[in-house]
């Protein structure tokens, strides 16, 4: 063991583990980067070296992006890679109240744990993890999605039946394009466009990010409140926090090494698993949702502890735990590495060497995090918004072009953003719609094998109810929907159930007529989508059709009932702060511009065009014509500096046009 | 006046090297080679194995770049936009590209797509876990033909070559068994590992992959599979099957005659090296030479007549 130890250690290892951890943090902090295309653009790098250091760089690469997605999750409520979902619902609050800098260390503390466990798993327990991990069949993924979906409840207690419409209507935007189990195009509307689907990470980038911007150009307040001194990194205080939370960040980093084994699920799952439990378990004040460090603990112990849980079925069984996995086992495939059982149990020196970088890299992730974070946070934090928003409008154009090299997942991106911005304004959050979207796709999956599966067993309940594993899954999923409304239905039986809803007596809370007309025809739209999903349904093989048309349905009724709701209790929950609607329409419309400009005039050039009218746009402060050119130069400065790294050292194809 | 002669002279220099430039023989530069999938995948692996030799023959890089999406339709519906000077080429897949766009409006048409090569297969097989109760090709099919529907096999999605395998084996041998589509190999064979499902219809990489953890019953290949010496071919066992998921590259339709043969010689001179034909066969890839010209359209040809009536047996294209 100690040689492994000491061959990992060599200066070159170390020098690699370090650079890939540094850079992995940067480019996971790029929404749009993600940590799958950040190990695929420098797989070509590693064929060159030996097989160790080569697995050493790319894991501790992928180890900093999972991190490093935190920071605009934190800063910018938009999750830098999928794995951040849940990091957004706690870390933007702290960042809105100022305690972004906290966030972020408690974010770099959180990881540095998980990775930890993660690894450890790695060492000690990689093959009865990956044989346990094969037990969960089609019905287990499917109850884990719903297990998922379960924290709907919890993020939209504002309103819940609303919230779990706009799940519906995230599952039905995630159905678009060719099924990749059942070879149907769906819902595409004849659209080339659409043929592709809608791509997660663009989305999630149009549906956080794009509001944000929204918000930040129409009001003049900072976008996030600036400590009165430097306070350092914070780190007595999160480690406090960390130490409060101990049960926490081990069950979350366990609950992120099992789920990273499971070929099929990912850090996202991990990260909202983890969330959901930790949640249930925590009654301390701020509650989750809003601002309470227990839940950026949660999910970022659980997604760096992804990483070597990933690797678990990966270097095991030869199946990718995680799709950067995917990635990494190519690779090691092209330098004539062979992974299953034999490779780790003939104690072959490239496993154990691979598995002590690994640490090596997380341990590394403390001091280079902590840097980057801190960087990360005051630049955030102290850019006008002049500046802020149009740098960070180009961060997510480019971002989203980078994961496919796709004009039209940008296009696809901001017309998500702009609804998403639509649907928070009446009421619906937006990260049910995000939940639906990444687990309507596992869910389908699941539910159409285990009823392929069940029908030729002939027993249709038995596939979904009758395996084990699955029956905890219900049970915890139950617990978990019914769970925020404990407070209520006590209420409920203390006072004999004649008054369920205290609010509803509540004068105040009667909205206006023309409040509720608004509510209604949101509600109407929804429908609406519904019914058109509905008639497509109609079009399909039922194979293709029947979980759409399932959700569909639910969604009408549902839709049915929150008119009702409105009707009744003349209650509408709705989003209508303060702020200038021609600056909030300029943004979307000024990244419109940059978009359709990019094929002609080139990506950096548009993007240079947007930034002056999102300037515009988000321009509060009386400024000097000197200070005006400064920050144009310095925000033109970063537009190109992003554009030649994307194009010449990620590879990424951006359009020339006819300049730059 | 000698300036001006010296001027033009220049000029007609180049001018000339500019033509040579315009005739020169592939590569221009830099190649991109895209792969319509996501990395990782079989196209991808393939295609960084090809990388090094390319490199070693030009002394150019080879830049594997990714556009997934659709199962690959929103890369091939591209390809003709894309530059034409062989500076990019593109992976192509059957039986994708012959189902596709039968299945709907997939943005391109079969013939859209100026196929250079095929370079390689992978082989369909099926695969049981090495615990399982099935010994040989028919006692799997006794299973089968005693309890229709009940013998499940996992695969790799509808439309996709071993689903289509599928169905022409129940045809052949007269079973009924249940084809459960995953999302691709890996969650497929993930489900065979795990027991959720008898056997897998899979390619013989799932086997070089999992080494003695499996077993494969029978290959869908023309002669035994040189890793897999034991592994019967389902000919020999009365079957005639011989399929698999076949790779090559496409250039966009615009480029000149000359740029499609240099592609493809470049890539039938990798095909040829003997380092990496055993790189494929270690990893259970099976080689073929289809090059670009009269041989290829006959080969599309009879891809064609033999997946379209199998997909509309499958029920994926009407």
């Amino acid at each position: 063991m100690l040689d492994y130890f000491l061959a990992a250690l060599t200066p070159l290892n170390f020098l690699l583990a370090l650079a890939g951890v540094a850079a992995g943090t940067i480019i996971g902090s790029v929404p749009g980067l993600t940590a799958t295309m950040a190990v695929a653009v420098l797989v070509p790098i590693t064929f060159g070296m030996p097989p160790e250091s080569a697995l050493i760089l790319l894991g501790a690469i992928y180890t900093g992006a999972i991190y490093g997605g935190a920071y605009a999750a934190i800063l910018l409520n938009t999750p830098g890679t999928p794995s951040a979902i849940g990091t957004t619902f706690d870390g933007y609050p702290m960042a809105k109240r100022g305690d972004g800098d906290l966030a972020v260390t408690i974010a770099c503390l959180s990881s540095l744990v998980g990775g930890l466990i993660g690894a450890f798993a790695l060492l000690l327990l990689a093959p009865p993890l990956a044989t346990a991990a094969l037990a969960f069949g089609p019905g287990e993924y499917f109850w884990m999605a719903i297990f998922g979906l379960s924290l709907i409840a919890a993020l939209s207690t504002r309103d819940f039946l609303k919230g779990l419409i706009g799940a519906c209507f995230g599952i039905l935007v995630a159905m678009i394009g060719i099924s990749e189990t059942s070879g149907e195009v769906r819902f595409t509307f004849g659209s080339n466009t659409l043929l592709g689907g809608i791509e997660t990470v663009s989305a999630l980038i149009g549906l956080y990010c794009v509001p944000v911007l929204i918000e930040l150009a129409a009001r003049s307040e900072r976008h996030l409140d600036a400590p009165e001194q430097t306070r350092g990194f914070r780190l007595p205080e999160a480690f406090a926090t960390l130490m409060r939370q101990k049960v926490n960040v081990l069950r979350s980093s366990l609950i992120g090494t099992l789920v990273g084994a499971l070929p099929g699920a990912g850090g996202s799952i991990a990260g909202l698993v983890a969330y959901s439990e930790a949640r249930r378990s925590d009654r301390s004040e701020p509650a989750y949702g809003t601002g309470n460090p227990g839940g950026i603990v949660a999910t970022e112990s659980a997604n760096n502890a992804t990483v070597g849980g990933g690797f678990i079925p990966t270097l095991v069984l030869g199946i990718p735990g995680t799709p950067p996995d995917a990635v990494i086992l190519g690779a090691l495939m092209v330098q004539g590495v062979r992974t299953g059982p034999t490779l780790f149990n003939d104690g072959s020196s490239i496993v154990y060497t691979f598995i002590f970088g690994l640490f090596l890299a997380t341990i590394l992730m403390l001091p280079t995090g902590l840097i980057i974070g801190r960087f990360a946070y005051s630049s955030i934090v102290k850019a006008p918004k002049a500046g802020l928003v149009p740098v960070v409008a180009f961060m997510t154009i480019i971002g989203s072009f980078a994961i496919r090299n796709s004009l039209s997942d940008v296009g696809i991106m901001l017309v998500l953003g702009v609804i998403g911005w639509l649907a928070n304004r009446r009421g619906f959050s937006v990260s049910p719609i995000v939940l639906g979207l990444i687990l309507g796709r596992i869910a389908e999956e699941g539910f159409v094998q285990s009823w392929t599966i069940g029908d030729a067993m002939g027993s249709i309940p038995g596939q979904f109810f009758g395996r084990p594993l699955s029956m905890v899954i219900i049970a915890l999923t139950a617990l978990s929907f019914i769970y925020p409304f404990l407070p209520d239905i006590k209420r409920m039986f203390r006072r004999g159930g004649e008054e369920a809803m205290p609010e509803k007596a509540n004068a105040k809370d009667r909205a206006s007529t023309a409040a509720i007309l608004r509510d209604l025809a949101a509600v109407g739209v929804m429908a609406a989508v519904a019914l058109v999903a509905l008639w497509q349904c109609t079009l399909l093989n039922p194979e293709a059709a029947v979980f759409p048309q399932t959700i569909a349905i639910g969604m009408l009724v549902l839709c049915a009932f929150a008119a009702l709701e409105t009707l009744l209790t003349r209650r509408v929950v709705e989003d209508r702060s303060s702020g200038s609607t021609p600056r909030r329409i300029a943004v979307p419309v000024a990244m419109a511009v940059g978009v359709a400009l990019a094929p002609v005039l080139g990506f950096a050039l548009a993007g240079i065009v947007m930034a002056l009218g999102l300037f515009l746009a988000a321009e509060h402060d009386k400024r000097t014509a000197r200070g005006w050119l400064i920050l144009a130069a310095s925000v033109a400065a970063v537009i190109l500096i992003f554009t030649l790294g994307f194009r010449e050292a990620l590879s990424v194809p951006l359009p020339r046009g006819m300049i730059f | 006046m000698k300036k001006y002669m010296f001027a033009a002279a220049a000029g007609l220099v180049a001018l000339t090297s500019g033509f040579s430039a315009f005739a020169q023989e592939f590569p221009p530069g830099q190649v991109e080679y895209i792969i319509p999938f996501g990395p990782g995948g079989e196209s991808d692996i393939t295609a960084r194995l090809q990388q090094p030799f390319f490199e070693k023959l030009y002394d150019e890089q080879l830049v594997v770049s990714y556009k997934p999406g659709g199962g690959g339709a929103v890369g091939w519906s591209q390809l003709n936009s894309m530059a034409d000077d062989g500076s990019v080429i593109m992976g192509v897949n059957l039986p994708h590209i012959i189902v596709q766009p039968k299945q709907g409006n997939v943005g391109y048409d079969t013939d859209d797509i100026t196929n250079v090569y095929m370079f390689h297969y992978t082989p369909d097989a099926i695969v049981v876990r090495a615990d399982s109760p099935y010994e040989t090709l028919d006692d799997l099919i006794a299973e089968a033909k005693a309890n229709p529907k009940k013998v499940t096999f996992s695969g790799s999605g509808k439309g996709t070559a071993n689903h289509l395998v599928a169905i022409k084996f129940d045809t052949l041998a007269e079973t009924t068994t249940t084809y459960v589509a995953f999302k691709g190999t890996g969650a497929a064979v993930t489900a065979m590992l795990g027991g959720q499902v008898a056997a897998e219809w899979g390619y013989t990489t799932v086997a070089a992959g999992q080494g003695d953890q499996v077993r494969m019953l029978a290959v869908a290949m023309e002669e035994r599979h040189p890793t897999f010496p034991d592994v019967p071919t389902f000919k020999e066992l009365g079957y005639d099957i011989v399929s698999g998921a076949y790779r090559g590259i496409a250039v966009p339709k615009d480029a000149s005659e000359q740029t499609r043969r240099a592609v493809s010689d470049a890539i039938a001179s990798i095909n040829a090296d003997p380092e990496f034909q055993q790189k494929m066969i270690d990893g259970g890839f099976a080689l073929i030479d289809v090059p670009y010209g009269e041989e290829m359209d006959a080969w599309m040809a009879a891809r064609a007549q033999e997946y379209i009536p199998a997909a509309r047996a499958a029920g994926v294209i009407d």
